[in-house]
């Protein structure tokens, strides 16, 4: 057995430069250092917002159009990330990178009659999902992707999979967020936290 | 040395299937860099900073040993460059299935979960290799010929 190891070498050496050299022409090519995206939690200032305003709904309807003309320029309720709400709807500003949210606030969200879409593959999804849910699985095909187009890119998106093990919501939200999405949030519990609380399911 | 009619086919066998689907892999990993990175992240098994330094020359690696595999030039160093390649993925994809990962391996284009097919197929791949860095093949061969009778 007479193997030359300088061979091996040369072999190992010779495909890590053309494979520099190619990465560095390729205009596809990567970073030599890979940027780690990472999830940033919405602020709970959000989820207290929405519980302040769901227990005021009827007397901000009421008293909508004073209200408004109440605030004065430059108030700190204006910098909060929840604004107004209209009609029973919240108004989030928007974010150029997904942001994670936790069971709770993915259900005060889900009450509100946010959108939410299931990040896993369509046998899990007919297994049982958030009720309402849409199926767009991340290493599905293009075809399951033609619903977004009949989402606005201002709409209020929830992105989960089945727990906080798995990183295809991560990975949908993120190109929901490249395709100019500008409020999508990934839901971190997924599946497994939503049937521990006995949230609406459904199956199909 | 007398070598046998049926195992010199064989091995010429072994080296054509290794080669394909190495080079195949190599170049479809090289046509999207992007996701094997991502692939590699996946396992969580390496520090964030090499992840692309691996994902920028395995692919080449696999691509170039393929290549010079197919036309049976450096067959026994080749092989032993591929064999390594192959146990560092099988480890790679056992201690994932041990975690209990559940992720697609990125190891040939399309999607393909990790689990014990992936196993088997890596050891099959394995066998193959290890045959050819024991016995050579010099069928259909451009390395030179007088040095190897």
């Amino acid at each position: 057995m007479n193997i030359s190891f300088k061979d091996i070498a040369l072999i190992i050496i010779a495909s890590i430069l053309v494979g520099f050299i190619y990465n560095s022409l390729n205009p596809k090519g990567i970073s030599l250092i890979k940027e780690k995206k990472e999830l940033v939690f919405e602020s709970d200032s959000l989820l207290l917002s929405i519980d302040q305003e769901v227990e005021t709904i009827d007397s901000i309807k009421t008293s909508e159009i004073t209200e408004k003309e109440l605030i004065p320029k430059g108030n700190n309720v204006r910098k909060d990330s929840v604004q107004k709400k209209e009609e029973n709807k919240i108004i989030i500003e928007p974010f150029t990178e997904p942001k994670a949210i936790k069971i709770d606030l993915a259900y005060k969200l889900y009450q509100q009659g946010v959108k939410f879409i299931d990040a896993r593959m369509p046998d899990e999804y007919s297994l049982g999902h958030i009720k309402g849910a849409y199926n767009i699985p991340f290493d599905g095909d293009e075809s399951y992707r033609e619903i977004l187009n009949n989402f606005s890119k201002e709409e209020i998106l929830v992105v989960y999979c089945g727990g906080t093990d798995c990183d295809l919501s991560f990975y949908l939200g993120n190109e929901l967020s490249e395709k100019g999405f500008k409020r999508v949030y990934v839901f971190f519990g997924g599946w497994n936290e939503w049937i521990e609380n006995d949230y609406p399911i459904s199956k199909n | 040395m007398v070598r046998n009619k049926f195992l010199e086919f064989f091995l010429l066998a072994a080296r054509i299937i290794l080669s394909f689907l190495f080079i195949y892999a190599g170049a479809e990993k090289i046509s999207d860099p992007e996701s094997f990175s991502q692939a590699i992240e996946n396992y969580k098994l390496f520090p964030i900073y090499s992840i692309n330094f691996f994902a920028i020359i395995i692919p080449w690696i696999e691509l170039i040993s393929g290549l010079l595999l197919l036309f049976g030039i450096k067959v026994k160093e080749n092989s032993l460059i591929i064999s390594s390649l192959l146990v560092v993925f099988t480890l790679a994809v056992a201690i994932s299935m041990m975690r209990g990962l559940n992720f697609d391996c990125g190891c040939f284009g399309k999607p393909s979960p990790i689990g014990w097919k992936k196993l088997g197929e890596n050891f099959l791949m394995l066998v193959l290799c290890v045959m050819l860095i024991i016995y050579d093949s010099k069928l259909v061969s451009l390395s030179d010929k007088t040095k190897s009778n």
